[in-house]
């Protein structure tokens, strides 16, 4: 009964996602309709390359997590006013930022937890928590900016002063600072090809006065950078700021050059192309091809020859979309054959498969289904429909499995590392190898226990990847620090670890299964000591293979310190917490061998694993102390106190277990003694 | 009941003792407080860094602490790992069944042995400092992080000094913010004084607002204010008032003595405080404490890279020349994860500077210098014990899996 039932709540669970999915109202929009990008000029565009975080990745990335940070999601969707529902991918947003920046000032990706944060810059709040677009967030942009620099000001005294708590910001000032940092960005993106685009000034206008965007209307900066004399740059900021002279050419002189300079300013931030010189690595953003250009004459011919590309996209706009499609395409080819010339961004298509294919969601989707097949095998248990469905759910496990193993290959290939580089790849990584320990452990035992812990694993560590990304929201393919910079000991230490992290939760899983039944069994009289002798057993293995991976890991770590740092050991805290794991699993080891912890406690104990793997695995990365600064996070000690009071619910479900037993045991050596008494008497 | 009986009579002390040692329940309780001292000596990174928190719980024989309200009344980390080291000793070698069965833990117990006698040895005898050299810069000495000593040296007219008088680190650092300590000493013709010696410390001017509130002296316009130290130990600079008492009966000379007057740019110059005694200039000084190398080293370039436009640094290498008495001058290459190891020294790329140096600027290199007899343990100790537990995990495994099979068969001989 209790199967069935669990096996309901989880479909309705499900429906019950979709059904709210689906009833959700669409943010409505101030466009009439919406006219959407062909597909292969969503396509022809999205491989266009750019250079960001240190690597030269396809646009769709860039787009994608972009997106993600301004609205926590990679879609937008909105109603226009002829009442059309439209669901657009981040690319396709990201055309109409860069080439329909008048639409997309429209659309609502700004993501504002609490409407609190939009009445402090004196815009009007919408439900607490929102979308709101760029045209609505506009009329509070001057104190968002106000409010933004000094939340700035103060995160960074924060830091600079040992987190003292007087300087930390509330949750509304983190609020407003990243609605701030986020509409500045936007507006980077609306402003990248305004130099191309004649008269159309769409963010900052107003600093602009009447005649200049008269000027705007005809000025071709490109072209202006062919008439211009040969001039510093400091020479021309200082002919900027100098007085106007009384002559019309000197007026205009100024005025072109104040625009020219607006221009290049808003064309900073989106690095699309390559140097010229072979020995540069840094690409640069169309503000940084007009400067340079200005600067140094023998850089024109190369600078208006770049930016004569940008200016024949959007010339092709206004013709067609195909020609514009055609451009797009041209622009990217040409792109493509300089970064491969110089050995850049050669895996962008790939890249875009591993996103495109979002192989981690269906390989939770897979987990997810392969749970409620399992559940359908605990109706009728030990018969041959109950071990068809366990095969099925373990086939379910293996194709999750292979999807989460297919993702991780895809990562590798991308950047030419071993799997593991960043905190983001620990959670597909430790997914796989306990799903992976869950299967062999079902292919030994062959009674589903094995898949149900795969499956859970699996749907847990699927879940966290995706969450996690959205938090972030910044691209998880990372460059490594020089000290990360040693494929060896990536694929060593690193990997062993993460096996040893991986043991230890499937162990806990184990724990929480024996506990739960155990539990249950305890409230319905039910017995079932083989199931849980062996569910003991296999938790027993599983902790022996988790010490194993721990110590070899840690040790391992330690030699690699020793290599960089100098030392051995420093008692850091990240070498702290895989030291614990090993402590742990030894107390268990040793308590079992010397009659201190029978079975119960040995589950009991493996539960307590879990807790110290994910201190280990999470909460030292928060304590913000220590060399292994580059797994720094923040904002977790909620979720990890979460996940430690849930493993305490079934402690305690484990002590109640233990009175009981106990008490048990008393009233049979009572009755045993009473009987005794009365033989003897 | 007489079963369970234990014998107190002194003549079974040893057993009883031998037993209590080669306990499991000794192995557990000993791993468990360890595990207690590495959680509690981890979260007190946070308020006190690590160099306090490794002296309070690792480096320590008991733990009387309190952290927020919570006291931490426990065995200290060097006593857990000595009787986890008997412990091991005797019940998992010595006691233990000699068995097939068991070689695999037999083994892997010895390589724990070694890593515990490793780090006993390291704690005991290795040494950690640093040296940082620009481009073109020799030197055959290297500096320590955190200790630092009094220096006096009398100087010559032009300010050069041959030798100097110290007062050490280790006994320098008894001294407490309110301690008068008098150090007499043939070597110099005037007692040395120390009026307080505060860990952490700045000197602030008289004319600052700030100085109203800070209660030390007031020397030449300044008066010294003790810090909070630092939670990076590196970071303290310690400071001390002084007083120099002439032999002959002439007034003393006061002064106080901060470490930021040190150098922090290998092509600064310390600037001690100088005074006259007699006809002949003196210097004092808080200098950090130096030890010499046994060969010099010449750093060549230096090479340092970061990712395309980001901040993230990629690489950074020193080319090096080691110059030593009687030896060809050898080139040697420096980089993250590839050290130098040489006459028991290991040299490490382990920073560079000034702070916001950019590729291409005029930057020195910074070695860590490590000298520890017990380098290589770690690896040994590794080997040893994956191969020990390698071994018992395949016998049990292989045993179990058997075992299943067995059982397998027969459930279905049984149906």
């Amino acid at each position: 009964m209790k199967h069935c039932l669990l096996t309901h709540l989880t479909l309705l669970g499900l429906l019950g996602l979709t059904t709210n999915a689906s009833a959700r109202e669409l943010p409505k929009v101030e466009l009439q309709n919406y006219e959407p990008w062909e597909e292969a000029t969503v396509h022809a565009f999205e491989n266009i390359l750019v250079q960001e975080g240190g690597r030269v990745k396809p646009i769709y990335t860039t787009s994608r997590f972009t997106l993600m940070q301004f609205s926590g999601k990679t879609t937008a969707k909105f109603e226009t006013k002829d009442g059309e529902q439209h669901s657009l991918h981040h690319a396709e947003w990201m055309l109409d930022v860069l080439f329909r920046g008048e639409i997309a000032k429209q659309l609502p990706v700004f993501i504002v937890d609490d409407s609190e944060a939009v009445v402090q810059i004196g815009v009007s709040p919408k439900s607490r928590r929102d979308r709101y677009s760029y045209s609505e967030l506009v009329a509070g942009r001057a104190k968002l900016a106000e409010l933004s620099a000094q939340y700035s000001k103060k995160q960074k005294q924060f830091q600079e002063n040992d987190k003292d708590e007087q300087y930390e910001l509330g949750r509304i000032e983190t609020m407003i600072l990243t609605l701030g940092q986020n509409i500045s960005s936007f507006e980077f993106l609306l402003g990248q090809f305004g130099f191309a685009r004649k008269g159309e000034i769409l963010v900052n206008g107003e600093i602009l006065s009447p005649e200049f965007k008269e000027m705007a209307k005809t000025l071709d900066p490109v072209e202006m950078l062919t008439k211009m004399p040969e001039m510093t740059l400091d020479q021309l900021f200082q002919t900027v700021r100098q007085p106007v002279g009384d002559s019309e050419d000197e007026r205009m002189f100024s005025d072109a050059l104040r625009l020219f300079f607006f221009h290049a300013n808003s064309g900073r931030g989106l690095d699309l192309f390559p140097p010229q010189e072979d020995a540069n690595e840094d690409w640069k953003s169309s503000g940084d091809v007009m400067l340079e250009a200005l600067e140094k004459k023998e850089v024109r011919e190369w600078g208006t020859e770049q930016l004569g590309k940008i200016q024949a996209i959007t010339n092709a706009q206004g013709e067609s979309e195909e020609a514009f499609r055609n451009a797009l395409q041209s622009f990217s080819d040409q792109q493509h054959q300089t970064a491969e010339d110089r050995g850049q961004g050669v895996r962008s298509e790939m890249e875009i498969s591993l996103y495109r294919g979002q192989w981690f969601w269906r390989a939770l989707y897979c987990f997810v289904i392969g749970f409620v097949v399992l559940a359908f095998s605990w109706f009728s248990p030990g018969t041959r429909f109950s071990k068809i469905m366990i095969l099925l759910a373990s086939l379910l496990a293996l194709a999750g499995l292979v999807l989460d193993i297919y993702g991780i290959t895809l990562r590798s290939i991308i950047r030419q590392r071993p799997p593991i580089t960043n905190l983001y790849d620990t959670v597909i990584f430790i997914t796989a190898t306990a799903v992976l320990l869950g299967l062999i452990i079902e292919w030994f035992t062959r009674i589903g226990i094995g898949t149900l812990v795969a499956v859970v694993a699996g749907f847990a560590g699927m879940f966290l990847s995706v969450k996690y990304e959205a938090k972030e929201a910044t691209d998880t393919i990372t460059q490594l620090m020089a000290v990360l910079d040693t494929n060896f000991w990536l694929a060593t230490h690193v990997t062993i670890i993460n096996i040893g992290y991986a043991a230890g939760l499937v162990a806990a899983i184990f724990g929480v299964i024996y506990l739960a039944g155990r539990f249950i069994c305890l409230l319905t009289g039910h017995q079932n000591k083989d199931l849980f002798k062996s569910l003991t057993r296999m938790n027993y293995g599983v902790i022996c293979f988790c010490l194993f991976f721990s110590l070899v890991g840690t040790v391992l770590g330690g030699i690699w310190a020793n290599y960089s740092w100098g030392r051995f050991w420093g008692w850091d805290p990240k070498e702290n917490g895989a030291l614990m794991i090993c402590l742990w699993t030894l107390v268990i080891l040793h308590g079992r061998m010397g009659g201190m912890l029978k079975d119960l406690g040995i589950n009991m104990c493996s539960v307590i694993l879990a807790g110290i793997v994910t201190f280990s695995w999470w909460g030292v990365n928060n304590l913000g102390v220590g060399l292994h600064s580059y797994g720094f996070t923040e904002g977790i000690w909620g979720a990890l106190f979460s996940s430690w009071s849930i493993l305490g619910i079934f402690l305690l479900m484990g002590v109640i277990i233990w009175f009981v037993e106990r008490a048990k045991k008393a009233d049979k050596k009572r009755a045993k003694s009473n009987k005794e008494a009365a033989a003897s008497a | 009941m007489a079963k369970n009986s234990i014998d107190w009579s002194p003549g079974n002390w040893p057993k009883l003792l031998y037993q209590f040692f080669t306990s499991f329940k000794l192995a557990t309780t000993v791993l468990f407080l360890m595990l207690l001292v590495t959680l509690f000596g981890t979260l007190d990174q946070v308020d006190n860094g690590l160099h306090k928190a490794k002296e309070i719980y690792f480096h320590s024989w008991f733990i009387n602490e309190t952290m927020g309200s919570l006291p931490v009344i426990l065995p200290g980390g060097m006593l857990l790992m000595l009787i986890l080291f008997v412990n091991m000793t005797l019940g998992a070698i010595v006691k233990v069944r000699k068995r097939w069965r068991g070689a695999g833990l037999l083994i892997s117990h010895f390589g724990m042995l070694l890593l515990l006698a490793g780090g006993f040895i390291t704690n005991q005898f290795a040494t950690d400092d640093y040296i940082a050299l620009y481009p073109g810069m020799s030197s055959s000495k290297v500096e320590s992080y955190r200790e630092w000593q009094l220096e006096v040296m009398p100087l010559s007219k032009d300010g050069q000094a041959e030798k100097a008088w110290l007062y050490p680190s280790d006994v320098l650092d008894t001294v407490r913010p309110d301690e008068q300590r008098t150090i007499q000493t043939e070597a110099l013709p005037f007692d040395v004084v120390i009026n307080g010696y505060s860990k952490n410390a700045m000197p602030i001017p008289t004319s600052a607002p700030m100085a109203a509130s800070v209660t030390g002296k007031e020397i030449d316009g300044f008066k010294l204010s003790p810090q909070k130290p630092s939670t990076e130990a590196e970071q303290n600079l310690p400071g001390a008032y002084v007083e120099f008492r002439p032999k002959n009966g002439a007034d003393p000379i006061e002064g106080i003595l901060w470490a930021g007057s040190y150098y922090f740019d290998p092509r600064e110059k310390p600037m001690p405080f100088t005074f006259e005694v007699g006809d002949q200039l003196y210097g004092a000084l808080l200098a950090k404490k130096s030890r010499p190398l046994p060969f010099e080293v010449r750093l060549d370039e230096f090479i340092f890279e970061r990712h395309p436009g980001v901040t993230t640094p990629r690489n950074y290498e020193s080319r090096i020349t080691r110059i030593e008495e009687g030896q060809p001058d050898k080139p040697v290459e420096i980089k993250m994860n590839e050290p130098m190891r040489y006459e028991g020294y290991t040299f490490f790329q382990e920073s560079f500077g000034p702070a916001g140096s950019n590729p291409g600027d005029d930057m020195y290199s910074q070695f860590a210098v490590a000298k520890n007899p017990a380098d290589q343990w770690p690896l040994w100790a590794l080997v040893i014990n994956g191969i020990g537990l390698g071994i018992h995990f395949i016998i049990m495994l292989v045993s179990y899996s058997s075992r299943a099979r067995k059982k397998r068969s027969a459930t279905e001989a049984t149906s």
